[in-house]
């Protein structure tokens, strides 16, 4: 057991975490009502310095990728980086990112409208078009830039197992996740410890204490779990991870924006950012409850 | 960033397993049935632990100097869980283990350590703490058993009460008040007390954990030398924050919890009821639970193992501790209640009682909550 990272893992992390200082992540009002701040400098420096291949480097590995998934999900604005550092080192190195995945039936899918490539996995193979055209984006409620994947697009096979990519999705929506719920709670203690209410800090009051408190030991926990999963490549650890937040998240969610109050309703103040990819999240490969009927079915099946 | 045992650590569990397997008896299962503070477990870890001590088990993590190995945190940890995990046969015996003897050691005279500790090295000690009052629980700091010097000696007066262990224990970790010494916190010394001094009366309180676990102990003119304090007076405070440092992590509960669960599932496959989607799926939050709180002491667990303070990851372990016992005793209750009933099945039974204690015993999880709001997220006091 070592929670530490090692020395190659914390220079990277602290790099990235520089870079995600930087002006390139700083956030802004959206014009025209919108939801979400796609930062395509941020995406791109990190792209070209090689960020999102860190899953392959031995000594960085899939732990770090899904560390630095979860650290730029707390950032109120976006970036692809969930099947860039998770799926693309692995299934397919040389596919153009930022990416797409498509599971499951048609519907909207994050990250379309500024994806360069989609990968979909279906029940027997994992196939991969790039796109020559950003898709159009498609109003959404979610904070990601939504599309719906085009119908003219070249498909092609790749050699990857449908159910192993699902299991590395699995971690990388759980880790994002977990950077998503975490950002919201960061941002929801700054307010409450500076919120004056009734003559003290709304976050003095016990009632507000022990639901943050509450939700800091789920999202801690659900981060581990995430950690290991990508440490160990245990399936069952996947679904546990993922269905653990995802059954967390709009509980979290709610209190978040209860803290919050009428401010955190505007789009001025970014919570939204992360309680409403949390929310999409949540619904991510079935949902929370299938997650776990299935980390159930991983840990008791009988072969 | 690894999540592995070592070999060593994996041949370590798996020479604790093996002796646990060739040392139980047959009847384990009835003896543990009450709880690890009933007389029956009690007494029974009175020929476990020695049989432990030869073996090497029992304080593996303390020092040689002390009848130890000095072998590492992790060792020490995992013998916790798999203890727990079957149903603790060390019973009042792991407190000696875990924080006793270690603060015995750090704050004893040379005669108070040459009397207790080589006792509890060789495992057959039983030792009860006196913390607890009728008027002082979560708020500790107020206790009002008083110590009143008398010369060379003390005089105790006052209660305690939820007194595990008290039944059979030879010696008291006892908190009490010296008038005079200070306020509040400042005025708690700590007493090593024979449980035979005149003046002390136990009284089992019967209760929904088990037979015999908890007890008022009533101190009437107990009258002690001078040589039981154990530090000086107005140290206790420390002292007890220093011990509890050791204990905080607390029981490996998750271990016993993701075991019984699996147990839980066995029984329900073997009625054909695991393939219910809702079964299956509360099934996997009650695993995901206990899999959050494993991960969370583990985080503590590589703390301390480091040398460094767990501070709060300690207090957010025994929260997600506190919610994977209660996950799973629901799990229990909810798809299998026969287990509950008649002959029903001893090992959900235990679980169950041991699980309604979680969030009470060792501080209720609300003061964990407190001090996760305070100290880790940075959240201001009450009428800040
Ligand atoms: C099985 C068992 C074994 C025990 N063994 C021992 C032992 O060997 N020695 C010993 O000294 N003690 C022992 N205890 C006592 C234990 O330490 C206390 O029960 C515990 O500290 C809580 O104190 P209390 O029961 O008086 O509850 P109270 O302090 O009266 O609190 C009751 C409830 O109120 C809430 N609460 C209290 N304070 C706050 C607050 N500040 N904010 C929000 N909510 C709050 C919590 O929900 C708490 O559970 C044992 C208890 C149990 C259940």
């Amino acid at each position: 057991m070592e929670f530490t990272p090692n020395d190659d893992q914390r220079t990277f992390l602290g790099v990235l975490d520089q870079i995600a200082a930087g002006p390139e992540a700083a956030w802004a009002v959206g014009t025209d009502w919108q939801r979400f701040q796609w930062s395509g400098a941020l995406d791109a420096i990190l792209d070209e310095n090689g960020f999102f291949d860190c899953a392959a480097e031995p000594d960085l590995g899939p732990v770090a990728a899904a560390e630095m998934v979860m650290r730029l999900a707390e950032l109120p604005v976006l970036v692809e980086s969930a099947a860039s550092a998770l799926l693309r080192p692995r299934f397919a190195p040389d596919l153009p990112r930022p990416l797409a995945v498509v599971v499951g039936p048609a519907q909207a899918i994050r990250f379309l409208p500024v994806a360069r490539s989609v990968i979909r996995v279906g029940t027997d193979a994992v196939e991969v078009a790039e796109l020559p055209d950003p898709a159009a984006p498609v109003d959404s409620l979610f904070a990601y830039p939504m599309g719906r994947v085009p119908a003219d697009l070249t498909w092609r096979k790749i050699a990857a197992d449908p159910a192993e990519m699902l299991d590395a999705w699995r971690v990388a929506v759980a880790a994002e996740l977990a950077g998503a719920l975490q950002g919201g709670l960061t941002s929801v203690l700054a307010h409450v410890r500076d919120r004056r209410q009734f003559g003290r800090a709304l976050g003095s009051f016990q009632a507000v204490q022990h639901r943050l408190a509450g939700a800091a030991a789920r999202i801690e926990g659900g981060r581990l779990m995430t950690l290991r999963a990508a440490a160990t490549g245990d399936p069952a650890e996947a679904a546990r991870a993922l269905g653990w937040l995802q059954n967390s998240a709009t509980t979290i969610a709610y209190d978040l924006h209860q803290f919050m109050g009428a401010m955190g309703l505007t789009l001025e103040h970014p919570l939204h950012r992360w309680t409403y990819r949390a929310r999409l999240l949540r619904s991510e490969m079935s949902g929370g409850t299938a997650n776990l009927a299935l980390a159930a079915d991983r840990t008791w099946s009988t072969p | 960033m690894d999540f592995d045992w070592t070999d060593e650590e994996r041949r370590f569990r798996d020479r604790v397993r093996a002796f646990l397997d060739r040392e139980l008896p047959g009847d384990w299962a009835e003896i543990a049935r009450h709880g690890p503070g009933s007389p029956e477990q009690t007494e029974f870890s009175l020929q476990f632990c020695p049989r432990l001590a030869e073996a090497g088990l029992l304080v593996p993590h303390w020092p040689a100097a002390w009848g130890g190995q000095d072998r590492p945190t992790w060792e020490h940890y995992i013998l916790g869980e798999e203890m727990w995990a079957a149903g603790e046969p060390r019973g009042a015996q792991y407190m000696n283990v875990n924080w006793i003897g270690p603060t015995l050691m750090q704050y004893g005279t040379d005669a108070q350590k040459a009397r207790y500790i080589p006792p509890m090295a060789e495992g057959r000690a039983i030792w009860c703490q006196g913390f607890s009052e009728p008027g002082a629980g979560s708020d500790l700091a107020s206790l009002k058993t008083r110590a009143t010097r008398d010369g060379t000696d003390y005089v105790i007066e006052g209660q305690k009460i939820w007194t595990s262990y008290a039944g059979l224990a030879e010696t008291c970790f006892l908190l009490a008040r010296v008038p005079g010494s200070g306020e509040g916190k400042a005025g708690i010394a700590i007493f090593l007390v024979p449980m035979d001094t005149p003046g002390i009366e136990v009284r089992s309180i019967p209760s929904l954990i088990g037979h015999g676990d908890i007890h008022e102990v009533f101190f009437t003119g107990v009258r002690v030398p001078e040589t039981a304090r154990f530090g000086g007076e107005g140290e206790g405070w420390s002292i007890i924050s220093y011990a509890l440092a050791n204990e905080r992590i607390g029981i490996a509960r998750y271990e016993l919890s993701a075991r019984v669960l699996g147990q839980m599932v066995a029984a329900l496959k073997a009625e054909g009821r695991f393939d219910d989607g809702a079964v299956r799926a509360r099934a996997g939050e009650a695993s995901a639970a206990c899999e959050a709180a494993r991960m969370l002491a583990y985080r503590a667990v590589d703390r301390r193992a480091k040398g460094h303070d767990v501070g709060t990851f300690a207090n957010i372990a025994r929260v997600a501790v506190v919610e994977a016992d209660r996950a799973v005793s629901d799990f229990g209750m909810e798809f299998l209640p026969e287990a509950y009933s008649g002959d029903g099945d001893a090992a959900f039974l235990a679980h169950h009682e041991r699980a309604i204690v979680a969030g009470i015993a060792a501080g209720a999880a609300e003061i964990q909550l407190d001090l996760i709001a305070r100290r880790h997220l940075d959240l201001p006091r009450g009428t800040a």
